[in-house]
């Protein structure tokens, strides 16, 4: 290992490093100030892949333009949690430092992730952050709700693993290696036996990116898990498995089977997500369904993979994670003691408590796609690329399904700023500094994703390539 | 030239910032108000200004022929969209209706909006940025955002300063709205494929995007889909029904830009965009836009004459009236089109005058009911006269503005279609069926309960009479606006390459 290697490590190590410190010192010195400490370590590590532009090639990890890229949104996605966290953990007596030092053991999984370049290297990736999110997800050890959330997210998760794993083993009796870049170059017909191997791949890949078929554990854990959790799992999570999956996808080759499977994926996770949260009354179950019909999306971005649609499902990827920040955060900001719920209790929300109800909103017109807000650009540029792609079908389904989902999102809308406030309820909390924070970046973010998406969009046309 | 400043942007964007003004002035309604207000009439002088020298921008030479003033600028050229507006003769008339709209609609709201008035201010001075965007923007792309931006406004409007089933009318009418839109928005991206397929450019400019050859079928396909866009806002039978509910649990200040402005959003679209992208499908598609058209205008009388809700009745009524813009777009003939263009501004007057008087009686009487009222002739003399004349506008009567759109209109489509000028010609009295009734009930008879109604006081006296002077202007002397519209249309029909 070069010194130029360590340099381009450093990001990943520091997380790792991170995350064991903060075990150690908290069993000598525990309290709040880890919290500090982990996010200090997030952004010193966020602000080196930034800066610091070395590549190298290790093996198992290669640090390019692409993975550089990716730790930076994982690291930003994980200061807002971390900021939601800080003020939602004291009130909900979550205090031990296994907290802040598991978000940045996830942290590092995801960085992995991102930076594989063999099959093995990327199930760690993938398994690291997913173990992590197996502990998050419970950590409320009084609450009966997160036990159930996090067995369901653990039994699904280990079967996907297993399923992910069988589909590499397949793979390596196939072709007799793992390296990704071996497996892209050694073309040819694809026997049956790699065929099932991506098969299975994929499925293990549809269930963290929550698509239908393998999106039942959505709802119930978003519910069960602590909001900023829940922040960080429907966004960098889905963002690291996207990450994973783009750098799979060469390796399938020509194959149609791949645009068939995503095909249907995109379809019915479109489908059925945005329906199901059409009659949801719990927010955040909502949020978890309409979360399902956006990766749907996603999906449609990749079945037009060959003609520009991975850096629309980039650009989507980034603009939803935004107003999945902004959209749990304010529930992260909102809840106090019992968990912040049904949709009816924001009413009058907007006006009481203006900023959390603003990032709210703006969340929701995010979500649905109306513009001036990033999730337009990202809906223009899916639907761009699909149609590019021939994808009319598809398309027609997508923008139809997209209509339903305006009607929900809006509903939140009206319950935040258009029905009158109940006088029974007490007064609502005013978010701390730090989750003024949390709230304010990821809204700063949609708007001028949504006004001016041109950098954002060079950037992963540059690395994409 | 004049376009060393970039006075499009400034006019789009001058109400925005005007927005961010009245960020510190939260809680403090009276001065937020006189904030909202001078920006708006600040906007009306720059149209006013640019009305006056029309003739003198048209002699400098642009990019475009009939344009008067051009900006371009990249915006994101990964997608292919960029920065283009551009004012010609029927954009200038829709800029100065939108800015002097909202000067009406600001004024007429002045007491009547107590609870978060800042708010609201900041709502409106958003969409009047919207609307002026749609109304200048030659980028496909750009215009589609203009256009969905303005619905959050008015969304917001409905709902959350309208009466009664405010939350369902608001919810129906955005989602009407967003589901022609959404349609649109794959029409244009494929469009703009289409032609980058072509031409190997990518772009979603208007004037690059006219060149595009389209197969017959697919631009069957692609105008429909327009079409249905620009029909739900125009509102054309039977995509008409948001209206009646929106208009009827608006407030005042949003029928009068919903009536005045939100729906020539639709005709507008149709003139510029609509018919110049996709000629022949537009033709074929004629007979039925007649149709529906006609159908329009003899349903919504019907249903009018049976109203019991003053606001819902002129709200029906809209819908007969825009049938006549409908049929002059469709017949797609220079004299024809220009009274359509012409009507959609004297519809904006006539219409916003209308619903102004029933929101300045329901501030006195708290109820719209026709049954309600009687003999206020004696009792609001200047009320009545303002009710009666735009009434009298509304029926057609000549000298007043309708009158000059729908003869030109009916004029320009004789020769080309006579059946449907004779159906038209008697789907003209029915306005005056349910009008004279209207006023019958209203301002005459005798008094049915004993309301103690104020008459109208300074402001709203001269937000009538402003309104009042355009009415009678366009009914005797339209022809200086004929004039500025005159090249456009000659373009745009085809009689001028």
């Amino acid at each position: 290992m070069t010194s130029v290697d360590l340099m381009a490590l450093t990001p990943l190590l520091m997380l790792a490093a991170g995350s064991v410190l903060c075990l150690l010192i908290g069993a000598l010195r525990p309290g709040i100030y880890l919290y500090a400490a982990a996010i200090a370590v997030v952004a010193a590590s966020l602000l080196w892949s930034c800066i610091v532009s070395v590549e190298a090639a290790l093996p198992g990890l290669s640090i390019t333009p692409f993975s550089r890229f990716s730790s930076v949104f994982f690291c930003g996605t994980g200061i807002v949690s971390l900021l939601l966290a800080y003020s939602y953990n004291r009130r909900h007596g979550i205090t031990g430092e296994e907290y802040p030092a598991t978000i940045l053991f996830a942290l590092t999984g995801m960085a992995v992730a991102c930076a594989a370049t063999d099959l093995l290297m990327l199930f760690l990736g993938l398994e690291a952050f997913t173990f992590a999110f197996y502990i998050l997800v419970a950590i409320r050890r009084d609450s009966a709700r997160g036990g159930e959330a996090g067995l369901k997210y653990l039994l699904n998760g280990t079967l996907s693993a297993a399923i992910l794993a069988m589909g590499m083993a397949l793979i390596y009796a196939a072709r007799g290696t793992l390296k990704l870049a071996e497996l892209t170059s050694s073309g040819g017909t694809p026997e049956p036996l790699f065929l099932a191997g991506c098969c299975l791949i994929l499925i293990g890949m549809a269930f963290k990116l929550s698509l239908v078929p393998a999106h039942l554990w959505t709802a119930d854990v978003y519910q069960g898990a602590p909001a900023p959790v829940t922040a960080l799992l429907s966004t960098a999570s889905k963002g690291a498995s996207l990450a994973a999956l783009i750098l799979l996808l060469p390796t399938f080759g020509t194959w149609d089977g791949l645009h068939d499977i995503l095909w249907l994926l995109a379809l019915f996770s479109m489908l059925a997500g945005n329906f199901a949260a059409l009659v949801q009354s719990n927010l955040t179950r909502m949020l978890a369904w309409s979360s399902v019909g956006q990766m749907g999306y996603v999906a449609l971005a990749l079945v037009a993979a060959p003609t520009g649609g991975l850096k629309a499902a980039a650009f989507y990827l980034v603009a939803y994670a935004a107003a999945g920040l902004a959209a749990f955060g304010a529930v992260s900001a909102l809840s106090e003691g019992e968990e912040f719920d049904a949709i009816e209790s924001c009413r009058g929300l907007g006006y009481r408590s203006p900023l959390t109800g603003a990032a709210l909103a703006l969340a929701m017109f995010s979500l649905a796609g109306i513009p001036p807000a990033a999730g337009f650009m990202g809906k223009f540029a899916v639907f761009a690329a699909a149609l590019r792609g021939g994808e009319i079908v598809l398309a027609l389904v997508g923008m139809l399904s997209a209509l339903v989902a305006v009607f929900f999102y809006l509903r939140v809308v009206v319950v935040l700023y258009m029905k009158p406030s109940t006088p029974t309820i007490e007064s609502v909390r005013v978010p701390d500094f730090s989750e003024k924070v949390a709230l304010f970046v990821p809204a700063v973010a949609i708007l001028l994703l949504g006004v001016y998406p041109q950098p954002l969009l060079e950037l992963l046309e540059k690395i994409l390539r | 030239m004049c376009n060393n400043y970039p006075l499009l942007t400034i006019l789009i964007f001058l109400p925005l910032a005007g927005c961010l003004l009245l960020l510190p002035l939260w809680g403090r309604a009276s001065l937020a108000r006189m904030v909202a207000f001078v920006v708006a009439v600040f906007e009306l002088a720059l149209t006013v200004w640019l009305y006056a020298s029309w003739q003198g921008l048209e002699k400098m030479p642009t990019r475009l022929p009939g344009y008067l003033l051009l900006e371009d600028a990249p915006w994101i050229p990964s997608f292919g969209i960029r920065y283009i507006l551009g004012l010609d003769g029927i954009s200038l008339l829709m800029v100065m209706l939108t800015s002097f709209t909202f000067c009406v609609a600001l004024a007429v709201s002045w007491n009547a909006i107590k609870e978060r008035a800042v708010l609201f201010l900041a709502l409106m001075l958003v969409m009047e940025t919207g609307i002026m965007g749609v109304f200048l923007s030659l980028d496909l792309a750009l215009f589609y955002l203009f256009w969905e931006i303005m619905l959050i406004p008015m969304f917001f409007l409905i709902g959350v300063w309208g009466h009664g089933r405010k939350i369902y009318s608001t919810i129906k009418f955005f989602l009407f709205t967003m589901f022609g839109s959404l349609l649109m928005l794959l029409a244009i991206i494929a469009l703009h494929l289409l032609h980058a397929q072509q031409s190997g450019t990518a772009t979603f400019s208007l004037h690059d995007l006219i060149q595009t050859q389209i197969p017959f079928a697919t631009q069957l396909w692609l105008f429909a889909a327009f079409f249905l866009a620009f029909a739900i806002k125009f509102p054309l039978f039977p995509l008409h029904t948001w209206l009646p509910d929106a208009h009827t649990d608006a407030p005042t200040a949003g029928s009068v830009i919903l009536a005045g402005l939100l729906l020539k959003t639709g005709s507008y679209g149709l003139i510029r965009f609509g018919y110049p992208l996709f000629p022949q499908a537009a033709e074929a598609m004629t007979p039925l836009f007649y149709t529906l058209a006609l159908i329009g205008i003899f349903y919504a009388s019907l249903i009018a004459f049976a109203q019991e809700d003053m606001k819902r009745l002129i709200a029906y009524s809209s819908i007969g009236h825009m049938g006549y813009v409908a049929i002059g777009i469709a017949s797609w003939q220079p004299v024809a089109l220009s009274g359509s263009i012409l009507q959609m501004a004297n519809h904006g007057v006539t219409t916003g005058a209308l619903f102004c008087l029933i929101g300045m009686l329901d501030e006195r009487a708290h109820t719209r009911e026709i049954a309600a009222f009687g003999g206020l002739w004696g009792k609001i003399p200047l009320w009545s006269f303002f009710f009666l004349i735009f009434s009298l506008t509304s029926m057609g009567l000549p000298g007043l503005n309708s009158f000059v759109g729908e003869f030109l209109i009916l004029a320009g489509t004789i020769k080309q279609s006579p059946l449907v000028v004779v159906l038209s010609f008697v789907g003209i009295i029915l306005p005056l069926i349910y009008m004279v009734r209207l006023v019958q009930e209203v301002v005459f008879q005798q008094e049915r309960q004993p309301l103690v109604l104020m008459d109208l006081n300074l402001r709203e006296i001269s937000v009538l009479v402003a309104l009042l002077v355009l009415d009678v202007w366009v009914g005797v002397h339209p022809a200086p606006l004929l004039d500025m519209i005159h090249l456009p249309v000659q373009i745009l029909t085809g009689v001028v390459p």
